[in-house]
């Protein structure tokens, strides 16, 4: 699933690159508020999050925030059972909130997979974190590895 | 199926004994069998049937048109092959099946005509170790059904009476059906467990070279398991005991590509896992005893629930039972310093033991160092078993815990019975389980790198090894059933404790995640969790504690 959103955002890229710095350059002028762009994108899906990174560099930029990514993964449900805080710090520290969506909630809510798992709830956000961590920590083990 | 038609006519069909009953009786000439040595087929000579090399072909072909005239005389009935027909030796199949073709339809070819003189054998025997019904064992019914072949012939063959013609005169002669075969192997493993049980050695080797041959034709799963069962076998029957390798950091890389290639060990860590979260609640101190930390693959996941718990997380100990390393090297320590760091990243004070031990029998409360006004948990994933192989241990284990008065005990166990006391019986179960488990990596393959695939099997392999060849102290894949498990540990004064419904919903959402996750199931019994394949339940995990005495903080 990784590499498939990898792929099309590349190519989705290669497509847009032409158009939109041909805009873009037209519209110079206008000062185009990162802040702004930040507020539009709170409230988009994940996959619009994800296309918007195509856009050009500066919406790359912004559509990689962390912020963003910790609003998909967790909006769709009042309590994760967890602080904010907490989960932000935990999550930031295994790897952020954009890969833990790449890597385990994006499949978990891919239609392909049966219907059930459509809506992402507390026990798909609670599965990937625990496969999260656990990848973290098998990652650790490949680098540090001491005889 | 075709061999159970076979059977039961040919079974009638020696009833009917050597005397002839009536006129209808015919006689058939025979080209006299030279005996064994004679050019008859290696394979089937083995399984009790003569058939000549040289006719295997044409014995195909007639095989295949009596199934299809059988089939199609079905309405008639053939029941009067039974008690008319007079068969001589049915083992001689190129003679039998003329007999049979003959007398549902007229002889087209009298040159064919046979008769049967066997002077080796006085006595009608049918050799039929059809005495397994293998539509009972779970991994040949995952197979692809026979209705599929006889619908197609049905549709093939408008058979008329009085025409015997091949409907697809074009199709090539299979000598080998690889579903046929794949019953025979079976059959032929069944076979030499029974010779070995018997202390039939001579048989038994005979028959394992052929389950190696019958193997050969098979693939996939099938094959992979039979030729684990079979290099089991071999070793028992002469008695080849590699000393047991004391290397339990290959044995730790191969449980790591199993961990890898299939949710088995990911489902019982993540509801083991849920089960001691729950029991830990809002204790601010808490300690876990894994009886086998190997690569310490459960705890992050732990640890990182327990980072998240509202109100911040507890202080973590966790003691690490492993086995004696042979170049002294301390792997437990070495997988505690990564806990450590792990625990450092995500903000959890951790404190890390590492024990080591040769059997979990050896273990003394003192020895765990518990202190006072913590909240602790013992975890066994597939530890508990090879206690079963000392008297004795199991017992003294399950003490040891009581002394330490956990919270909470999490058990994950093999759902099967491996530890009979008839070794053909254990034999059996270990092929259903094993198949089982092999179909489903096979299953789920598409999901994880070959390595993985590989080593997963090699892993089983050596589980399978340990079940068929070893005994005594040195048979430690002693699995037991859920229900054994349960008789164990309430005897011993534990009461079960209902894992939740959370644990149910990470199981089944953890399988969402694995390709060929249609296959695997989860379900619920009594407060536990069994993970299996399609019909067949593989592990189980459950959760135990104490009643209630005075409650530790």
């Amino acid at each position: 699933m990784e590499m498939e959103m990898e792929m099309e955002m590349e190519r989705k890229m290669k497509k847009k690159k032409g158009e939109a710095e041909a805009e873009a350059e037209a519209e110079a002028e206008v000062c185009f508020d990162e802040n702004l762009l930040f507020e539009v994108l709170k409230h988009v899906d994940a996959r619009t999050l994800a296309m918007a990174g195509c856009v050009n560099k500066q919406w790359q930029k912004t559509s990689q925030d962390e912020r963003l990514w910790e609003l998909i993964c967790t909006k769709q449900w009042a309590n994760t059972g967890c602080g904010e805080q907490q989960l932000r710090t935990v999550v930031l520290a295994l790897g952020g909130f954009r890969r833990l969506y790449k890597l385990y909630l994006f499949p978990l809510s891919n239609p392909h997979t049966p219907p059930k798992h459509l809506r992402l709830g507390k026990d798909e956000l609670h599965l990937s974190l625990s496969l999260f961590s656990t990848r973290y920590f098998e990652k650790m083990t490949f680098n540090h590895r001491t005889t | 199926m075709k061999r159970d038609h076979d059977d039961r006519c040919g079974v009638r069909g020696s009833g009917s004994g050597s005397s002839p009953s009536n006129g209808k009786a015919k006689m058939w000439e025979a080209e006299q069998q030279q005996g064994q040595g004679g050019g008859n087929d290696e394979l089937l000579a083995a399984l009790g049937y003569k058939v000549r090399s040289s006719d295997m072909a044409d014995v195909a072909q007639k095989l295949e048109q009596l199934e299809m005239v059988m089939v199609s005389a079905q309405e008639e009935g053939i029941s009067h092959l039974g008690s008319d027909t007079v068969h001589y030796d049915p083992t001689d199949l190129y003679s039998w099946v003329q007999t049979m073709l003959t007398e549902l339809n007229p002889p087209q070819n009298h040159h064919n005509t046979i008769l049967i003189q066997d002077e080796n054998n006085n006595n009608n025997i049918l050799i039929d170790d059809s005495e397994y019904d293998l539509r009972a064992i779970p991994g040949i019914a995952a197979y692809p059904p026979e209705s599929q072949t006889n619908s197609k012939r049905q549709k093939a063959s408008p058979m008329e009476s009085g025409t015997v013609t091949v409907s697809e005169p074009t199709r090539p002669v299979v000598l080998v059906d690889s579903q046929e075969t794949g019953v025979r192997l079976v059959h032929t493993l069944m076979a030499c467990a029974e010779a070995v049980q018997q202390e039939n050695l001579k048989l038994a080797d005979a028959l394992v070279k052929h389950v190696g041959l019958l193997a050969a034709s098979q693939a996939g799963a099938m094959r992979k398991v039979a030729s684990y069962f079979a290099q089991a076998l071999v070793r028992r029957i002469y008695g080849i005991f590699p000393e047991e390798p004391h290397d339990s950091s290959f044995s730790d890389v191969l449980h790591m590509h199993f961990y890898e290639s299939s949710p088995y060990l990911k489902f019982a860590h993540f509801t083991a896992n849920q089960a001691i979260l729950e029991a830990f609640a809002t204790a601010g101190r808490v300690h876990v005893i894994d009886f086998g930390l190997k690569q310490g693959m459960q705890w992050p996941a732990l640890m990182q629930a327990l980072a998240l718990r509202l109100g911040g997380p507890p202080i973590f100990r966790l003691t690490g039972i492993g086995p004696p390393q042979p170049d002294n090297t301390d792997a437990l320590q070495q997988v505690g310093w990564k806990l450590a760091q792990l625990a450092e990243t995500i903000g959890v004070r951790f404190e890390f033991r590492g024990f080591v031990c040769n059997s979990l029998a050896d273990l003394d409360p003192d020895m765990l160092d518990i202190r006072p006004g913590e909240a602790v948990a013992v975890n066994s994933v597939f530890e508990l078993h090879r206690m079963l192989a000392r008297p004795g241990s199991v017992e003294k284990v399950l003490d040891t815990v009581k002394q330490i008065k956990p919270k909470i005990m999490t058990v994950v166990e093999q759902e099967a019975n491996h530890n009979g006391p008839v070794f053909l019986d254990r034999f059996t179960e270990a092929l259903h389980y094993y198949s089982s488990l092999f179909d489903s990596l096979e299953g789920s393959s598409s999901s994880s790198s070959t390595d993985d695939h590989l080593m997963s099997e090699l892993y089983l392999g050596r589980q399978i090894c340990n079940v068929v060849a070893y005994e005594g102290v040195e048979r430690v894949e002693r699995h037991e059933t859920l229900a054994q498990w349960r008789a164990r540990l309430g005897s011993a004064g534990f009461e079960p404790a209902h894992l939740g419904s959370n644990a149910f919903k990470q199981a089944s959402t953890l399988l969402a995640l694995f390709a060929g996750g249609d296959g695997y199931r989860v379900e619920e019994n009594n407060g536990c969790l069994l993970l299996g394949w399609h019909t067949r339940p593989l592990i189980a995990t459950s959760a135990w504690k104490l009643p209630s005495t005075t409650a530790e903080s």
